[in-house]
């Protein structure tokens, strides 16, 4: 009997000292994985990038594509004057193969017509992100599944891979 | 710039932290199990939630989760089989979940889940509440319901040298009236619909602004936060406009300041708060789409001449004939007089001189038998109309006479003629009306139908109206720089194709009262003009507002059928004119685009004198693989004039002789690219005259 007092007093201590530790000391990092994304200033050439932390229990390739994928969509905090993708756009989803990884588009960018100069800031930092990935080269855009020639109403050719060299 | 932050959520991540410590379940875990679920008015059901614990669990898939998200602005990315889920908010904050970790991230701040994510066939599962609260929207307890409550859970205060930004930002749209006077130093804005945990007081004190002070009050379902900015004697307040409906930011300034913005409204907020514009002067690109140009009718369906004394032969208005003092316009517009003309035999054909007094629009057509008419409207005849054969190498008959629209019921005055074969025919505009040259020798036959715009005095003076002789662009035996430098794909030097962008069932950008198809045709109708009117044959890939392959085609159709106008034409050039716009309205200037290296001097050459030419910012050349600039087989370029979202180019593009200067620009341009042969030119000349280069 007075084992078992024993022991749930060392419980409840433990709890306590748990309980402390998550209170006292910040949580632990999630990661030591990073990933860069890119995004596009208000010039319409330069590109920026900020740093964004990768789940340790999702670092394959195509898990961080899709990540950074849906990252350089949402682009920069809201504060930060970038050239964005349409708000509502959707990552459909994201794939690597081989050098190329495709990402599928949809919500918003399929039927915004963001303009010829938004369009080129936009998948510039798209294209910049995802090719800054270990043995990526090229980005094929779908929008809502299917390989368009452009956005509706659009100006930049979406239908062959883009890469850094197409701008 | 200094800033200072004051957010909400670090009382409530206090309070979660002392609760952790003090083993309280105070994550409201023990609520919202039972699905009944009150959000933004209305009940909010889940289709298939599932009990994790004590948690609900609700599915990427599931409508009422589309529908939370829809409202609060924000959206949902999965991809089955995929590990990350990711929400991205109104304020493009990312809240990211991992399946199999409880461990999340919102806007890259680490937070932990009631529990694991966790995917079941081709859906993920998500903590609803968690989802909730990183999205602003607050589980209140009322009577048996769950109320998710929209917050205002951030007040950023940003002090810059001039001006102290405050920025609210909500779980969903802000909403306010405006509790205050407009002339008060203290401002007072009431949010409707929206709660907040942010502190009651807050202290700036930064010279410009006092302190803030919140207060919350009506009922869990329809919350009500006032918020009193307490500003210095005599400062400026003003509303400044916002990327997002879920965020309002006011600027505080002491007075003397020039401050952006527009003044607080009385209620305001929920769509950025964007100042609206006031334009004056409607330009074509305002007013509504112009009627389509009807396809030249067939020779053998035409209506008979309806006078007794016609001339075989010519084209019949169709419509009735006004009354010397009739002056209709359906649309409240002034007619232009049409006081004289004049028919000459010249060396090389026959001219007709039309005097014209005011602004007028004109449509012409060629038909298949050798007549050609125009249609000038909306315009009063103040001569007696003629109609008279001529025996001239060049014009068999000719008549002149007024009539009124029967489809527009615009006064109309039509002047048509026969001719002894195809021969060219150019419109030459001028200070004082209009000349229409026939050519001794025949066309080419490009092009059927046009229209256009005269505007007298002051724009259409710029244009000088070129001898006869002058107007023919290829001397034969002459030796011109394209001989030795046109592309393969070019069969006709003088053809220059002019591409409006969009048109139709694709309006383009619409912004500011202004419509992207009209402008660009607009701009086209003019650069036409001035084209013409410098020696060059002009075909327009569209001349109304129109699709150019068929209504709600694809995109690759539409400009591929843009592209093959021009190919097929064998055009010397294409120029696409576009206007640009932007989610926000800081983005202005000018910007030329080409995408094959042998476009490049072009977009050189007609950017140099845009940028010379136009009060707007010089945004440069750029290359990018725009479609309709890929795949035409002549040298290429598309000319985004200006913003139209933003304020002060749009008041630019609102502008009548803005959109002259652009197209005599792009004129002065293909002047200064042909005349070099192509090659790059380095011109920045800020001679824009019309007669600074005549294109040969």
């Amino acid at each position: 009997m007075r084992l078992l007092r024993a022991l749930v007093v060392v419980a409840l201590l433990a709890a306590a000292a748990y309980a402390g530790y998550r209170f006292f000391l910040p949580p632990p990092p999630v990661t030591a994985a990073t990933a860069t994304v890119y995004y596009c200033k208000l010039d319409g050439e330069t590109l920026a990038k900020w740093v964004v932390s990768v789940n340790p229990h999702a670092t394959d390739t195509t898990s961080v594509a899709f990540y950074v994928t849906a990252q350089a969509v949402a682009g920069p905090p809201a504060d930060t004057a970038a050239i964005r993708f349409p708000n509502g756009t959707v990552v459909r989803s994201a794939h690597v193969d081989g050098g190329t990884a495709s990402v599928d588009l949809g919500g918003a960018i399929a039927t915004n017509q963001s303009g010829s100069f938004a369009e080129g800031g936009e998948f510039k930092a798209l294209v910049w992100t995802l090719t800054s990935l270990p043995g990526v080269t090229a980005v094929q855009v779908k929008i809502d599944g299917v390989r368009v020639p452009t956005l509706p109403g659009g100006h930049l050719e979406l239908d062959e891979p883009l890469t850094r060299q197409s701008w | 710039m200094n800033r200072l932050r004051v957010r909400a959520g670090k009382t409530a991540a206090l309070a979660v932290a002392l609760a952790i410590a003090c083993g309280v379940p105070l994550r409201a875990q023990t609520i919202g199990t039972d699905n009944n679920f009150w959000f933004a008015g209305t009940h909010l059901v889940f289709e298939h939630p599932q009990l994790h614990g004590d948690s609900l669990a609700v599915a990427t898939d599931d409508d009422g989760l589309g529908r939370l998200l829809a409202k609060a602005g924000a959206v949902l990315s999965y991809q089955p089989g995929q590990k990350y889920v990711v929400l991205t908010d109104a304020q493009r904050r990312t809240i990211a979940f991992t399946l199999g970790d409880p461990h999340f991230t919102v806007g890259g701040v680490l937070e932990t889940a009631a529990f694991a994510p966790y995917a079941s066939g081709d859906v993920a599962y998500l903590p609803l509440l968690d989802v909730a609260r990183a999205l602003y929207l607050d589980p209140v307890s009322d009577a048996g319901l769950v109320v998710l409550q929209p917050q205002i859970a951030a007040l950023d205060v940003r002090a810059e040298s001039t001006a102290t930004l405050v920025t609210l930002r909500g779980g969903t749209p802000l909403h306010f009236k405006r509790l205050s006077k407009p002339g008060d130093d203290t401002v007072t804005l009431a949010f409707t619909g929206t709660g907040s945990t942010l502190a009651p007081d807050r202290t700036i004190n930064d010279n410009i602004l006092r302190d803030v002070a919140i207060s919350v009050t009506g009922s869990p379902k329809n919350p009500t936060t006032t918020i009193t900015f307490s500003a210095v004697a005599g400062g400026l307040h003003v509303l400044v406009p916002s990327d997002s409906p879920n965020s309002v930011t006011l600027a505080f300034a002491q007075s003397g300041v020039q401050l952006g913005g527009t003044t607080i409204p009385a209620t305001g907020g929920g769509a950025g708060a964007v100042g609206a514009l006031s334009l004056s002067e409607p330009t074509l690109a305002q007013r509504p789409a112009p009627p389509a140009v009807p396809a030249p009718l067939p020779a053998a369906t035409l209506p008979p001449s309806a006078g007794a004394t016609a001339v075989a032969g010519l084209p019949d208005e169709g419509g009735t004939v006004p009354s010397a003092a009739q002056t209709p316009t359906a649309d409240g517009l002034t007619p232009a007089t049409i006081t004289a003309f004049d028919t000459q035999n010249v060396d090389d054909g026959f001219t007709i001189k039309l005097t014209i007094s005011g602004p007028v629009t004109y449509e012409w057509h060629r038909l298949s038998d050798n007549r050609w008419y125009v249609d000038l409207k909306p315009a009063n005849l103040t001569i007696p109309g003629q109609e008279q054969p001529l025996n001239d190498p060049s014009i068999v008959s000719l008549r002149i006479k007024p009539f009124v629209g029967p489809s527009d019921h615009l006064a109309t005055v039509r002047v048509a003629f026969t001719m002894p074969s195809p021969r060219e025919v150019t419109l030459i505009p001028s200070i004082d009306g209009m000349t229409i040259a026939i050519d001794s020798q025949d066309d080419s036959g490009v092009q059927t139908a046009g229209t256009g715009e005269l505007i007298d005095g002051q724009l259409v003076a710029a244009i000088v109206p070129l001898p006869i002789v002058a107007a023919a662009p290829v001397t034969e035996g002459a030796e011109q720089p394209w001989k030795f430098s046109l592309p393969s794909g070019v069969r006709n030097p003088k053809l220059i194709v002019i591409d409006p962008g969009h048109g139709g069932s694709d309006t383009g950008a619409a912004h500011n009262g202004l419509v992207e198809a009209y402008l660009n045709l607009d701009v086209a109708r003019r650069l036409r003009a001035v084209l013409i009117a410098r020696g060059w044959q002009v075909k327009m890939t569209r001349d109304s507002d129109v699709d150019v392959y068929q209504p709600n085609d694809s995109a690759r159709d539409e400009l591929q059928a843009r592209d093959d106008i021009a190919n097929n034409a064998g055009a010397r050039l294409l120029v696409s004119v576009h206007t640009n716009a932007f989610t926000t309205s800081e983005l202005q200037g000018t910007t030329t685009y080409y995408y094959t290296a042998s476009s490049h001097p072009l977009a050189e050459a007609v950017h140099a004198r845009l940028a010379a030419a136009l009060p707007t910012q010089d945004d440069g050349i750029r290359k990018e693989n725009f479609y309709v600039i890929h795949h035409q087989t002549m040298p290429g370029i598309l000319v985004e004039m200006a913003f139209m979202t933003n304020p002060g180019d749009a008041k630019l593009l609102s502008s009548s002789a803005f959109l002259q200067s652009v197209a005599v620009a792009i004129a002065d341009g293909i002047g200064d690219y042909t005349s070099s042969g192509g090659q790059p030119v380095s011109s920045t000349s800020s001679d824009t005259s019309a007669n600074a280069s005549d294109g040969n």
